[in-house]
């Protein structure tokens, strides 16, 4: 997995690439969780991911309480069709924010 | 099920048993399945159910912490249109009554894997491991 990660005002975007397992969970959440914790909303843009399993999907919902503790949003945006039928399989597209 | 009839094929690998052995596993079912001819849809159902249960080996069997070189086998065979995927390993016995995904409704971090298995195969079975395995599964579809 690899990602990219860009500031602005108060919006951190981060691009994940690649393949979310669990090998890389432990990695994912090293990227995303400083940003919700430092308050920011967090755009999480998903178009390069093309696989995700059970990990992946609770680093989703783990980010997405986080953002909810800290009072600010975490925004999933632009999902593959893959990963999009991964999150409908856990029955989380009504729970999760997605653009 | 799939109006196609699949060829009869089996064919078995041995993978380390840890975490990043999953993506191999998750590589060696792709390249079974375009043999097989299975359409993408479905492939990927699948390719995800049995990452899901190799990762229940490195997770749960061995509790992320097994030898260097200890091994899992995965096996894929194609009969009469009927998949089977089988599992070995030499980890903690596996109790069946225990295995169980969390409620689907009370959301929270983990317990998904099993009920990803569950709803993407049409059994789920666990059978006495023959020496010098431990722990058999097997998950079935009829594709």
């Amino acid at each position: 997995m690899s990602y990219k990660v860009t500031e602005e005002g108060n919006i951190a975007t981060i691009h994940l690439d690649g393949e979310i397992d669990m090998d890389v969970t432990e990695k994912a959440k090293e990227v995303i969780f400083p940003h919700i914790d430092a308050g920011k909303e967090v755009h999480l843009n998903l178009s390069n991911v093309q696989y995700m399993d059970s990990s992946g999907i609770s680093v989703l919902i783990e980010s997405h309480q986080k953002g909810l503790e800290k009072g600010t949003k975490v925004i999933i945006k632009d999902v593959s069709k893959s990963v999009l039928k991964v999150i409908m399989m856990a029955k989380l597209e009504q729970i999760l924010n997605l653009e | 099920m799939s109006e196609t009839a699949h060829q009869d094929h089996i064919e078995k690998k041995a993978f380390l048993v840890n975490s990043s052995s999953l993506k191999d596993v998750r590589s060696f079912c792709r390249e079974v399945f375009e043999k097989l001819q299975i359409q993408e849809d479905l492939k990927d159902e699948l390719v995800l159910a049995i990452a899901e249960a190799a990762q229940n080996i490195v997770k749960h069997a061995f509790k992320n912490s097994a030898s260097p070189t200890e091994l899992m086998v995965v096996q894929i065979s194609c009969e009469n249109n009927k998949l089977q995927i089988a599992f070995y390993d030499r980890g903690t016995p596996v109790d069946p009554k225990k295995v169980k995904h969390r409620e689907i409704d009370n959301v929270k971090p983990g317990g998904l894997g099993t009920f990803f298995i569950q709803e993407i195969m049409d059994a789920v079975e666990f059978k006495d491991g023959k020496k010098p395995w431990i722990n058999h599964l097997v998950l079935t579809k009829q594709l």
